[in-house]
This record gives structure tokens, C-alpha cells and sequence, in this order.
């Protein structure tokens, strides 16, 4: 199955990533080996944001089309980008404490805004899971999608300006890795683990998408009673179990 | 500066955690599919 | 009747009939208010006994009660119809359902209005803030603040007042939401009280304005998707 063949180039890929910033690539000059962690942290933080576009937009097809595919793309873009968003502010959180000594800065705007991306998300899938009905699930979750998507460009314009005056750290400054005069090294670090993950967020998004689908038809055949449905004529049947999860 | 137990911990949680969604995935795709064709069988055989 | 003139009528329609039943049902407008006014009593505790730090917490602890009160407030607004199977009746009128959407959130940006305004007063009490010199720019900041609560919460209202959890879905997906609302609100608020030193009142009024039109924009947009239920 290609799917299969992607997850292990996906796989082969993290690994090389991984030890190229780990081991192969130096640590920095001021910030030691916390700079690592830009590289899973960042990489982390783009995907999360790619999840979630995808979510809305999935969102905004199925509000246009019905078509409940389109719905389990929203939700497997969700549950992904719930976790990519975690490992973000993790990665933020370990690139912090060494770095500014704290684990959480109120005026690192990505950091507050990451957060809130985390909030969003999270209430979507809860909202998901509060919904029965398969068409009022996916519209309502697609409503909630697309106004957090659109929330967010106003949050990290908020949480800038709020900032202001308050000069964010100089030498901790994550954004330093994503500056053109950056070491060729460490920006070629973060594109490879940046391409890595990229190559397995795509594999997951495939799987979470079949697991939806999955599970989309066995809710359907349960609800239309399928199997009840041909035990009418049938003696002595026994009961049809409930699929886990 | 090392600053050690930061970078593995960033990148512990984060390429287990990977790993661990990956393998969750895997065992509900299985667990569905296992319901499905149990479902195709009952209704074969209710047929 | 053009199809505007219509779908005013019908906005103003619902938010009359929603005035109406908020003055006729008092207690529970009342009710909210007393609650927001007793959250700001209790920040009181919370950060107090010292005036000064509590003068500089103001700002943050009057948007925070508008907010929980509007919650509220919220909420209650789309009760009544849940209750009585009006959403459903609602959506088979030919009517536009921007309309529907704008008069429930005219009538929920005027009851933010009150509750805000009424709210002032309070404040200025308890936290010894003098608000009369910088009453017409802080007005502008509660009317624009009312308004975007409104617009993002007749949405959300609306969606959750039919669902299961609806007491904790409803705040679960409004207050991240409004977190720049609140922002903006809160700094916008600090500035008109201090006489605007940095200048920065204008900003934050435009940032308030740039949320209130997207939000109505894709309240309106999408209204109609969660009518259909």
C-alpha cells in the first residue's frame, strides 16, 4: 500500500532529522544545545498551523458540498493539529526554561497564540464529540472551524501590539533561527525536519482520515440496523456487538 | 552550556509522541475493520 | 419589498421581540447583572486588600465580569426559542437567515451594551477609578466590545443552546475566541482612563472594529448552517 511506503519514508526521514540535529549539526554559540530544540519546536508549530488550515477548509467544503468526506478530513486535520500544537508549546516550553530561564513568557506572542490554537482545537474536538448526528456534527464543526481559523490571524496581530513597548528578549529570540543571516547549518537542520515532518503529518492525516471514514460506515451500518435488518428472517440470532471506540 | 535534559525531553515527547499516535492509529484502523468484516459476515449469514 | 428592506424588518423584528422579552422577564437580566456585579466584588478578594494594585487590575477585572456576564447573557437570549422549538420554526420561514442572525445580534449587542454601561459605575466604585472625565472614549470601547461579544456569541449561542453540556460548551468555545476582544478591550480601556499617553487608544479602537466586522461577517455567513440543525 502506498500509504504504508510513505510512513516509511516519513519514518526514515524523522530519524535522519533527528540526529542531524541532534548530533551532526553544532550547538549554538549563545544559546548552547537549546537550540535543538527550535528545530522540533518550529517544525512542530508550522504543522500545527497547516492542520488547522486544512480543518477549515475541509469545513468550509463540507458547508458547501455535504459531503461527509470531506468532514472526516476536517476532523483527522484537528486531531493532528491538536498534537502538533502541543508538542509546539512543549518545544517551547524546553527551549524556554534554558534559554529565558522561565518556562512560559507572556509577551512571546507565538507562544500565547499557540496556546489559544490549543484552546480552539481542543473545544472543536469536544464539540465534535458532544454531536450525534453525523450532518448537524459537520456543520456545526465546520461553523467552529472556520471562525477559529479566522480568529487567529486577530489574535497574533493582537498579541504583538500588546507586547508593544515591552522589548521581547533580545538573545532568546526564537524567531532568530528564521533570519535570513541565520548559519546555513542550523536553517538547513530546521528545512530537513521540517520536510521530515511535513512527510508525516501527511501519513497521519491519511490514516486518521481512513480511521474516520472507518468509522463513519460502521456508525452508519449500526444506525441503519444492517445486519438487523437481514436477521429478520433469521432464527435464534445473536446480538450484534458494538464496535470499540 | 548543555542544557541536556531540555533537548531530550523536547525531543522524547515529541518523536514518542509522534510514534505513539502513529501505533494508536494503527490499532483502531484494525479494531474497526475487524468490526466491519465481523458486520459483513453476520449479515451474510443472516442472509 | 426589496429584499433588504425585508431582511431589516425582520432583524429589527427579533430584536424588539427580544428587547421586549428582556425587560418583561427582568429578574433574569437583572439577575446577570447582579452576578457580574458580585464577581467584581469578589476579584476584590481575590486581589486585594491593596487599592493601588487593584486601581491597575480595573481595566482587566471590569472585561472580565462583562464577560462571564455575557456568557450569561447570551445564553439566556437563545433559551427562550430553544425551549420552545422556535429555531426549528425559524428555519423554514423564507426569510434570510443573515437576518435572523443580525436581529439576535442586535439584541445581544444591547444587552451586552447594558450590562457593560451598568457595569462602569460599579468599577468605579469599588476600585476608586474615576470614569467621568473619560466617559465618551470608554463608552466607545464597551459599544464596540458589546458588539463583537455579540457577534461571535449569537453564533455560539445559537449552536450550543440545543446540545448536550450546553452550560460548559458554550464558554468552552467562546472565551478563547474573544481573547483578542478582551485584549484590545482591556488595553483600549487603560488608555482612555490615563488620558491616552502613548496614543494608543486608536489602535486599539481599530483593532476592536476589525474584530467586530469579520466576526459579524462570518456570524452572518454561517448562521444559516446552524439553523438547518
Amino acid at each position: 500500500m502506498k500509504t504504508r511506503m510513505l510512513g516509511f519514508v516519513a519514518l526514515i526521514a524523522v530519524v535522519g532529522a533527528a540526529i542531524n540535529g541532534l548530533f551532526v549539526v553544532p550547538a549554538d554559540l549563545n544559546q548552547g544545545d537549546a537550540q535543538r530544540v527550535m528545530y522540533v519546536h518550529v517544525a512542530s508549530a508550522w504543522l500545527a498551523y497547516a492542520s488547522f488550515g486544512v480543518t477549515a477548509l475541509a469545513g468550509l467544503g463540507y458547508l458547501i458540498r455535504r459531503d461527509l468526506r470531506l468532514d472526516a478530513l476536517a476532523l483527522a486535520g484537528a486531531e493532528v493539529g491538536v498534537m502538533f500544537t502541543a508538542f509546539a508549546i512543549w518545544g517551547g516550553m524546553m527551549w524556554g526554561k534554558p534559554v529565558w530561564g522561565v518556562y512560559w513568557q507572556w509577551e512571546d506572542p507565538r507562544l500565547t497564540t499557540t496556546a489559544l490554537l490549543l484552546a480552539l482545537y481542543v473545544g472543536y474536538l469536544l464539540l465534535r464529540r458532544l454531536t450525534d448526528d453525523p450532518a448537524r456534527r459537520a456543520a456545526r464543526a465546520a461553523v467552529v472551524g472556520l471562525i477559529a481559523a479566522v480568529d487567529i490571524p486577530i489574535v497574533h496581530f493582537s498579541v504583538i501590539w500588546w507586547r508593544g513597548l515591552h522589548q521581547g528578549p533580545t538573545i532568546g529570540d526564537p524567531s532568530k533561527i528564521l533570519n535570513p543571516s541565520a548559519p546555513l547549518q542550523f536553517v538547513l537542520a530546521l528545512l530537513a525536519m521540517l520536510g521530515a515532518f511535513t512527510l508525516v503529518w501527511v501519513y497521519l492525516l491519511i490514516r486518521r482520515y481512513q480511521l474516520a471514514r472507518l468509522e463513519w460506515h460502521l456508525e452508519d451500518d449500526a444506525r441503519r440496523g444492517r445486519v438487523e435488518a437481514a436477521r429478520r428472517g433469521a432464527v435464534g440470532a445473536v446480538g450484534v456487538e458494538e464496535p470499540a471506540g | 552550556m548543555t542544557n541536556v535534559e531540555f533537548v531530550i525531553a523536547a525531543y522524547g515527547v515529541i518523536l514518542g509522541g509522534i510514534a505513539l499516535y502513529t501505533a494508536f492509529l494503527a490499532r483502531r484502523i484494525r479494531i474497526a475493520q475487524e468490526a466491519s468484516h465481523r458486520l459483513d459476515g453476520d449479515v451474510d449469514e443472516a442472509r | 419589498m426589496s429584499d433588504l428592506r425585508r431582511g431589516l424588518t425582520v432583524a429589527v423584528a427579533i430584536a424588539r421581540k427580544d428587547a421586549i422579552s428582556e425587560l418583561r422577564g427582568r429578574q433574569a437580566a437583572g439577575s446577570t447583572l447582579f452576578f457580574a456585579a458580585i464577581v467584581l466584588l469578589l476579584f476584590g478578594f481575590a486581589l486585594g486588600p491593596d487599592s493601588q494594585r487593584l486601581a491597575e487590575a480595573a481595566p482587566g477585572l471590569l472585561w472580565l465580569a462583562i464577560v462571564f456576564g455575557g456568557l450569561l447573557t447570551m445564553a439566556r437570549l437563545h433559551q427562550l426559542e430553544a425551549d420552545d422549538g422556535a429555531f426549528e420554526q425559524l428555519a423554514l420561514y423564507p426569510v434570510d437567515r443573515r437576518a435572523i442572525y443580525a436581529g439576535k445580534a442586535l439584541a445581544g449587542a444591547a444587552a451586552m451594551l447594558v450590562l457593560g454601561g451598568l457595569l462602569l459605575p460599579v468599577v468605579a466604585i469599588l476600585y476608586g477609578i474615576p470614569i467621568g472625565a473619560a466617559w465618551l472614549p470608554l463608552l466607545a470601547v464597551v459599544v464596540l466590545g458589546a458588539i463583537g461579544f455579540a457577534a461571535i456569541g449569537t453564533a455560539y449561542a445559537g449552536l450550543t443552546v440545543r446540545m448536550r453540556a450546553r452550560e460548559v460548551m458554550l464558554p468552552l468555545l467562546m472565551l478563547p475566541i474573544v481573547a483578542p476582544l478582551l485584549l484590545a478591550a482591556v488595553k483600549a480601556t487603560v488608555a482612555a482612563l490615563g488620558g491616552d499617553p502613548l496614543g494608543e487608544l486608536g489602535s486599539w479602537l481599530q483593532l476592536l472594529v476589525a474584530f467586530d466586522v469579520i466576526m459579524l461577517v462570518v456570524g452572518a455567513g454561517t448562521y444559516g448552517f446552524l439553523l438547518e440543525d
